[in-house]
């Protein structure tokens, strides 16, 4: 079941649907685009960047939110796969509907097949988004942190383990916001851990249609009754 | 569990990292069996393990428990019966192409070198050949393979067929660990175990050579 929306296949719906038809559940670093295409506050639960470290955790906080929105209308969902986070997830009343997306980073590129093509060419990159550098210490921090209280020397061997591996460091820009502070610190950072710094475009093609009602085979849409699968994720 | 054999596990649970040496070198000189100031540095990890998964330590901490312990094996490994290191067996492992994470790849096989194991770690984003080469080469009885980022999840399936291709597939046994592992994607990918953390991954392995 990758999409039970057949109807977006016969006619496609380019305007975003009416605010009442829909519920949004949105992790916060995706919400905050989701409020820039148009979504009312009182349409949308936001819920904690935090909870991705730990999946169970996330299912839990979602599904409460879920089973707290009332009446029959859409629920969508801001989220992606998410370390299988939102795999189980389900409304006796209401269809969920999510963008089939790994992680949040395929949102903000715009596509799967964007995410994709870039984890394929350069496994190692590091994606920054201003809701990543708001929402956790960087390197630098966690460096002195470490340094403090285990000195220079395990300090730098555990930077090494945690980031050695990367490659480049990328700032996603959405063009939604003014990028210097988030540009600064993820030039710092990948200066720090001698990477390669890289911005790109964002885009919120992939939102604009979960919020168009245009679900295609790049949704799941999951009818009442029935637990969010995990095959449907699997390309 | 003596005094000297707790002191080495809350060092390590603890993250004093230098006092975790200091420790072992204690439990030695006291007379300690080397097996159990082994089995205690195991314990730490398994408690760090647990405080990592309620929030209260991070990435970094984990690293930090790593390291702790390799701090702690190089005082502890000359001690230990010659029977011991790397006699269990050997294991290939490796993060799956596409995929760069190591961290809890590199807990398991300092867990597993710790544990007996000889361990051919193939490093990150290593293609299906190197890993039937390596098992090939080194007559490796078992393989573990590590995956974070869920569109990577595919690579596990060509190690596996790979694996069949190479006729190896009867001799090696196959653990998979990340966080987007789920026992549905091991049962899928025809692999025989999924570990959640460095210390089941001991349990796994021992189930496999035992």
């Amino acid at each position: 079941m990758r999409s039970t929306g057949e109807r977006a296949g016969s006619e496609r719906i380019s305007r975003p649907m009416a605010s009442e038809d829909y519920h949004v559940i949105s992790c916060s670093t995706v919400a905050e685009e989701l409020g820039r295409l148009g979504v009312p506050g009182d349409r949308m639960t936001v819920l904690d960047f935090g909870l991705h470290m730990d999946p169970d955790k996330l299912r839990a906080a979602v599904q409460a939110e879920i089973d707290a929105v009332p009446g029959d209308c859409d629920i969508l969902l801001g989220y992606g796969l998410c370390s299988n986070g939102v795999v189980g997830l389900r409304s006796d009343t209401h269809r969920l509907v999510i963008p089939l997306s790994d992680d949040c980073i395929a949102l903000f590129l715009g596509s799967r097949e964007e995410h994709l093509a870039r984890l394929r060419a350069t496994p190692g990159t590091y994606y920054l988004t201003k809701g990543w550098v708001e929402a956790q210490s960087g390197p630098i921090q966690e460096y002195e942190r470490i340094r403090e209280r285990y000195g220079e020397k395990r300090a730098d061997r555990v930077v090494k383990a945690l980031f050695g591996n990367y490659t480049h460091v990328v700032l996603i820009n959405t063009g939604n916001y003014n990028m210097d502070f988030y540009r600064e610190f993820a030039k710092a950072m990948a200066a720090f851990l001698g990477l390669q710094f890289q911005e790109i475009p964002g885009s919120n093609r992939l939102l604009t249609r979960l919020l168009s009602g245009d679900w295609d085979s790049e949704f799941a849409v999951v009818e009442p009754g029935t637990p969010m699968p995990f095959d449907v994720f699997q390309s | 569990m003596g005094e000297q054999l707790d002191k080495v596990k809350v060092a390590l649970t603890e993250l004093d990292l230098d006092a975790i040496a200091p420790a072992v070198k204690e439990a030695l000189d006291d007379g300690e069996d080397p097996t159990l100031i082994l089995a205690s540095m195991a314990d730490g990890m398994a408690a760090v393990g647990e405080l990592f998964e309620k929030g209260e330590y991070f990435l970094a901490d984990l690293v930090l428990a790593g390291e702790g312990m390799k701090e702690g094996l190089e005082v502890l490994e000359p001690h230990l019966e010659a029977g011991t290191t790397g006699q269990k067996g050997t294991v290939v492992l490796c993060t799956v192409k596409g995929d760069i994470h190591d961290i809890g790849k590199n807990l398991v096989a300092t867990m597993l070198s710790s544990a007996g194991y000889n361990v051919v770690d193939l490093g990150t984003d290593v293609p299906e050949d190197k890993v039937v080469d390596a098992v090939r080469a080194n007559q490796a009885g078992a393989v573990g393979l590590s995956v974070l980022l869920t569109p990577m999840v595919g690579s596990i399936g060509d190690v596996v067929s790979a694996l069949e291709e190479a006729g190896l597939r009867d001799q090696v046994k196959i653990a998979i660990g990340g966080a987007c592992t789920t026992q549905e994607l091991a049962d899928r990918m025809g692999v025989d175990a999924l570990g959640r953390d460095a210390v089941e991954a001991i349990r796994i392995f021992d189930g496999f050579f035992s």
